[in-house]
């Protein structure tokens, strides 16, 4: 009942203000097509070669590609590639980065220093070489982009998790917990992690972001998603072939994937901005 | 009469909030400074002292708005274009703020910092700026300036950087000073250094100063002329013995009530009811009347804002019946005291020669690089139902000394025993069940408080963390606990921030009391909060040890609420007990040089008497607890030090006929052979 | 000082161990390991048996790392598989290209980026500062091949201003058609950078605003233009260094990708290709080398924050 409170606190929060509120709107209907684009009247398969590379028309509103696809429905489709990356990205790289961070900043020692080593070593790589590094490893598919994309980003979730414990540690609500019997095990996961929530929030919405630009990234280089599956970053490499002939194919999904990741973006501020300063209005009346 | 220096009339200052809301916070200031006085402007948290002293100077951020007259020199400050307003900065008034710490920048030589502004106002030529910045330094008695000049902030200590804030406040020699806090920050022996030499460069340069400040001892010591300040207005102001001698305003007569005091004896203190007033939310009517001894339920304090009128004097107060305060003839209601003779128990907890020490970590092989002796050597007996004091200065390791015997720190060496079975080397489990009958309450409500639970689920954590919640009777209990620290159980399902720091520091009592302990470790627990409601938790911590039975290790800094709430007192310099005794004794019979020189640092609420006792002004700081001096660790400050103190540590030791037990090869009553005030004062580095 | 980088390098020491044991290991991770990879599936055990004794797989694991380390250290990085070229040939025949790119794109994106922090900083909340970090939000968030399509498209499609497709020659001896070919990959670079620069920036800029000594300044009848020159960006310039630096090392990332959107001949384009043709040896190479820069950033911007901080010293 609390959390729900939270929540529809947090979203008024968002709505206040136009960026935010817009990026909310746009991002549900893209979860929405994304979600039911076999309801749709689309397909991103079935070609329809009198139609290869003809630009936008009534019966395709984003134009046909190579084959003669529809690309607005390759769009709505690529537009669940994206989201499922990004979400089982984030989903990699919280459940690995998060115990990460809680453990190193908690214990500290021998177990802060290891692990914290093991994430400077995955920050000396740019993360998409360090993703193409691993899908060169695991070879090309699905599951390897998902994988890389959410190793890449685990520093991010360890670091700001450890950041994060290591100042709530010394705040002394923790350390009475600690006076009056609680263990390591109960402060950490009871008192230290509900008072993260905010912060990992911010960190999931940044995070996929981040994913999404990764996923159409490796796949604008080939070693992304393998077709045919489509792809916003595999339609901007194909489309990026016929500039001259049909500039609108390259354009057109690119527009859909900078929107996206705008959207994450602008999210993510606004979010940080009302969880980390939630009491910027009761703490007006001047430097008394 | 000369002209004043600053005239502020009908000063109006309204901060405009991000959801546009409008609030004010100073609501039609007048007051006047005169050439070479202090005034004193004293208030509480939210009462408008600090926004007006910087409204005087345009210094306030952009969203506030300004209205009424300022006039500095006979020049109006209110609407003034940019190019006056610097120049009068620059020239005409000296700023020293409250934190010494994060008023200077980091990253720019203090001497550069220091002269700058003239620089800059065309004051000074730059190849001149260093020899002046040295100049300065020297006129504020900081030792070494021509080294110091080129330093930067972090190798100052915190009173040299306060020094050397003052130097820069006077650099252009201004005509007025303003003061916001500045020795709040700063040890209550470092605080007399600093507030001596603010007035002394007063009495050379003339110029008046205005010192805003929260602390009646500070404004009993200081002042000439004193405004006190509630919900943004001047409800009382006059001469500095006048206010203290018969205060005309309900306010300030209550607030001279409640707070401890260090030179009058036992009576229970007489807090003022409520909390402060915030600008957000005012009453109609005379903000002050809901607190009202005077005037609550008056039809007329409740729909009339009282205007400052004179009462004589030279005394000017905002309140429709000043007359009828009545005079200060409290029945003296004895603050109960122990109830057992202690030598006839056995300690409840008992310290013997506790160690602590911390090691500093350097490099990248993490070699040890210095031990800090944060507790070196304490031993102390708490006998059932007494409460004893752990006093000292920063780095002197009494919140260590309660953290460790709380279990919080792993001791180095020695013994902590509960009820004659020792601590240390408990199981987590023998820990856990031990820690049941000692608890902890912390300095600061507002981080002591987990935000994300609701009040009874902090209060009954320690409960479920027990597996007792049910045993002790659940919800009911809770209800028991709010009951008897002053909360209402109403309040159940509320969050930490939507209560005042006194209710927070109640919460966290009715938490440490949870568990039933036989012992509380207060840490400091009025420390953070407002003088007025620093009574109301005393007297609840007074009632519910009576109450309860209980036995309090109070560690503290403030003497008088620890001559106030002590039966006994150890005073702690550099990780160790130098005097201990009954709480008389330690007040009117110190023996260690120390002490005597704390005691007489501490300011007093009273300016007469304070006028007429001797100060001991102490030289320097206390040092680097990682460096200590060879000997007796207070020796390098010491007005008695011999030869010996400077090679020898004294043993404690509780001479037959000595009032107190006392770490010193000179202890001794001090007597006419005590000290000059003035004193050469030679600056050791700090650190 | 000489001592100060020692120990700093001592420092990245067990990080570079680490990050080699995994280059390393990468070869063994891939399926068939280094074996199936020269022979491909349909080997004959003997074939396998000599080809492991050959390349000295029987020996222990640790053996086999050190060696491995050895001839890294002495610059020999193997054969590339796919053209059996010396790795290091290969990979320093594309280097200056893409340490050229980085150089231009990082003035590009210091230009671009400081002053709009600054400007946006000097007064947080006004229209001024909402544009500005509106466009820091687009600089970041518009992905960097995205915006070299619509840049291609702009100034080579339409007003065949510039190549589409760019060359690599050295900027001193042919300053033109290095140029020309650095424009559109540098600014496309330089601008997602210029928002990470922007965006950090003011941020720490307007933090440091509120601080006391800023206050203390104000009070001193310091104009708000010294103060900002004299105290803000001198506190703020301190983390800056820091972002800078990694910003470097990411540089080398975003080059890769904005080499294949304009075929720029660099490092990237070759790493992509190793990667496309399995070649591990130069894929290996390739990551060794990208880290031996990343170090070598590192150790500068550590040397510059410990020159320009005070309290760090150099013991």
């Amino acid at each position: 009942m609390n959390s729900l409170r939270f929540m529809l606190r947090t979203i008024r929060g968002l709505m206040a203000r136009p960026g935010p509120a817009l990026s909310l709107l746009y991002l549900t209907v893209v979860v929405l097509a994304a979600a039911l684009a076999e309801v749709l009247p689309i397909d991103p398969f079935s070609q329809d070669f009198v139609m290869m590379l003809e630009g936008p028309s009534a019966a395709h509103w984003f134009g046909a590609d190579e084959l003669g696809r529809d690309i607005l429905a390759r769009v709505i489709y690529g537009a669940r590639t994206s989201l499922v990356t990004a979400a089982g990205a984030v989903a990699i790289a919280g459940a690995i980065g998060i115990p990460m961070g809680l453990v190193a900043g908690f214990f500290g020692g021998w177990r802060d220093a290891v692990l914290m080593r093991i994430v400077d070593v995955m920050m000396a790589l740019p993360a998409i070489l360090f993703a193409m590094a691993l899908i060169a490893v695991f070879g090309r598919s699905q599951g390897a982009a998902l994988l890389a994309v959410g190793l890449t980003g685990v520093p991010g979730f360890a670091r700001i998790v450890r950041a994060q414990v290591l100042t709530l540690r010394r705040r002394d609500f923790v350390v009475a917990v600690e006076a009056f019997g609680g263990t390591s095990g109960y402060n950490m996961f009871r008192t230290i992690l509900p008072n993260s929530w905010s912060q990992i929030l911010v960190q999931v919405v940044v995070l996929s972001s981040v994913a999404i630009l990764l996923e159409a990234a490796l796949a604008f280089l080939g070693v992304g998603v393998p077709p045919p599956t489509p792809s916003w970053g595999e339609m901007l490499r194909t489309g990026k072939s016929y500039l001259y002939e049909a500039p609108y194919y390259a354009v057109l999904p690119g527009i859909a994937l900078t929107l996206t990741i705008l959207s994450f973006d602008t999210i993510g501020r606004g979010l940080a901005r009302i969880l980390e300063n939630p009491r910027d209005v009761a703490a007006a009346g001047g430097p008394t | 009469m000369t002209d004043p220096v600053l005239s502020v009339r009908d000063l109006k200052v309204d901060f405009l909030t991000g959801t546009r809301k409008r609030v004010s916070v100073v609501r039609g200031v007048d007051f006047e400074v005169y050439p070479n006085e202090i005034l004193c402007i004293v208030g509480e948290s939210g009462s408008g002292k600090s926004v007006t002293a910087l409204a005087a100077t345009g210094l306030l951020p952009e969203n506030a708005e300004v209205r009424g007259s300022v006039r500095l020199n006979g020049t109006e400050v209110i609407g003034a274009d940019t190019e006056t307003l610097l120049r009068m900065r620059g020239r005409e008034v000296g700023f020293v703020f409250q934190d010494p710490s994060t008023t200077l920048n980091p990253v720019v030589q203090v001497g550069k910092q220091m002269t700058e502004g003239q620089v800059w106002n065309g004051l000074l030529a730059r190849r001149d700026a260093h020899a002046r910045a040295v100049e300065l330094l020297r006129e504020v008695e900081v030792a070494n300036p021509e080294v110091r000049a080129s330093q930067y902030p972090h190798q100052f200590s915190g009173g040299m950087r306060q020094r050397a804030v003052i130097g820069m406040a006077m650099a252009g020699k201004p005509s007025l000073i303003i003061a916001d806090e500045p020795t709040t920050a700063l040890d209550v022996t470092v605080q007399a250094q600093v507030l001596d030499l603010l007035a002394r460069r007063k009495q050379e340069t003339g110029a008046p100063i205005i010192l805003i400040t929260h602390d009646l001892g500070v404004v009993a010591e200081t002042a000439d002329r004193v405004a006190v300040m509630y919900g943004g207005r001047i409800v009382e102001t006059g001469p500095v013995d006048e206010i203290f001698r018969a205060p005309r305003h309900p306010y300030t007569a209550a607030l001279l009530k409640s707070i401890p005091r260090l030179n009058t004896t036992d009576r229970r203190l007489d807090p003022i009811p409520g909390q402060p007033v915030t600008p957000a939310n005012l009453p109609p009517g005379c903000p002050f009347e809901p607190r009202c001894r005077v005037g609550n339920g008056r039809p007329l304090c409740q729909s009339e804002e009282p205007p400052l009128k004179d009462t004589g004097a030279a005394t000017l107060s905002a309140c429709h019946y000043w007359d009828e305060i009545p005079p200060d003839d409290l029945p003296a209601r004895p603050r109960p005291q122990a109830t057992t003779t202690p030598e006839e128990q056995a300690p409840l907890l008992e310290i013997r020669d506790l160690k602590v020490h911390f090691q500093i970590r350097r490099g990248i092989l993490q070699r040890v690089a210095a031990h800090v002796r944060a507790v070196d050597g304490v031993s102390l007996k708490l006998f059932p139902g007494e409460t004893v004091s752990l006093v000292g200065e920063s780095g002197c390791g009494k919140t260590t000394t309660g953290r460790t015997v709380m279990g919080l720190i792993p001791a180095t060496g020695g013994d902590i025993l509960f009820d004659g079975k020792s601590m240390r080397g408990l199981s987590f489990g023998g820990m856990r069940r031990t820690r049941r009958n000692l608890q902890y309450v912390f300095q600061d409500p507002f981080s002591s408080l987990n935000p994300v639970k609701t009040v009874e689920d902090i209060v009954a954590e320690p409960l479920h963390i027990h597996g007792i919640y049910d045993e002790v009777g659940g919800a009911k209990y809770i209800a028991e606990l709010f009951d008897m620290v002053g909360l209402s159980p109403q309040m159940f399902g509320r969050f930490p921030n939507e209560f005042s720091g006194g209710q927070k520091q109640r919460v966290g009592i009715a938490r440490a009391l949870a568990l039933k302990p036989r012992l509380l470790i207060l840490d400091e627990p009025v420390a953070a909060l407002d003088v007025s409601i620093q009574a109301q938790v005393l007297n609840l911590l007074d009632d519910l040890q009576r109450e309860l039975g209980l036995t309090y290790l109070f560690i503290a800094h403030n003497l008088s609420v620890v001559r106030h709430i002590s039966d006994r007192v150890a005073v702690m310099y550099l990780g160790r007990i130098v005097e201990e005794g009954t709480r008389d004794a330690i007040y009117d019979s110190p023996s260690h040089p120390y002490t005597q020189s704390l005691l007489s640092a501490a300011p007093i609420p009273d300016p007469v008497a304070g006028r007429r006792r001797k100060r001991i002004m102490l030289q320097g700081e206390v040092p680097d607890p990682s460096n200590p001096p060879k000997g007796c660790a207070f020796s390098p400050r010491c007005f008695r030090a011999s030869e010996r103190c400077h090679s020898e540590k004294p043993p404690f030791v509780h001479a037959p006929g000595s009032p107190t037990g006392v770490a010193c090869f000179h202890a001794g009553p001090l007597d006419g052979a005590a000290p000059e005030t003035e004193i050469p004062i030679k600056m050791e580095a700090g650190r | 000082m000489i001592g100060y980088v020692l120990r700093r390098i001592l420092q990245l020491l067990p990080v570079l161990l680490l990050a080699s044991i995994g280059i390393w290991a990468m070869l063994y991770a891939v399926p068939g390991g280094p074996v199936g990879m020269i022979l491909g599936e349909n080997a004959t055990p003997e074939q396998i048996a000599a080809t492991r004794a050959e390349l000295g797989l029987d020996r222990p694991v640790v053996v086999q790392y050190l060696d491995w380390l050895g001839s890294v250290f002495r610059g020999d990085l193997g054969l590339s598989i796919h053209s059996r070229e010396p790795v290091l040939d290969l990979i320093m025949h594309r280097l200056p290209a893409t340490l050229q790119l980085a150089f231009v794109a990082t003035i590009v994106a210091i230009l671009l980026g400081v002053p709009v922090a600054i400007i946006s900083a000097m007064r947080p909340g006004s229209w001024l500062d909402r544009v500005l970090s509106g466009w820091s939000a687009l600089a970041l968030g518009v992905p960097t091949f995205w915006l070299g399509i619509l840049l291609i498209l702009l100034f080579a499609v339409y007003l065949h201003l510039l190549p589409s497709a760019s060359v690599y020659a050295p900027l001193w001896s042919d300053p033109v058609t290095a140029l020309k070919s650095l424009i559109l990959p540098a600014l496309t670079l330089g601008v997602y950078v210029s928002g990470v620069l922007a965006r950090f920036l003011r941020a720490s800029l307007v933090s440091e605003m509120n601080a006391d000594y800023v206050r203390t300044a104000r009070s001193k009848g310091l104009p708000e233009r010294q103060i900002m020159r004299a105290h803000i960006i001198r506190n703020a310039m301190l983390p800056f260094i820091t972002i800078v630096g990694l910003q470097m090392a990411a540089f080398i990332g975003g080059a890769v990708v904005t080499e294949a959107v304009f075929t720029y001949p660099g490092l990237g384009r070759l790493l992509i290709q190793a990667i496309n043709t399995r070649d591990y040896p130069l894929i290996q190479g390739c990551i060794v080398v990208i880290l031996v820069i990343y170090v070598l950033i590192n150790l500068t911007v550590d040397v510059i924050y410990a020159y320009v901080d005070p309290r760090i010293e150099y013991r």
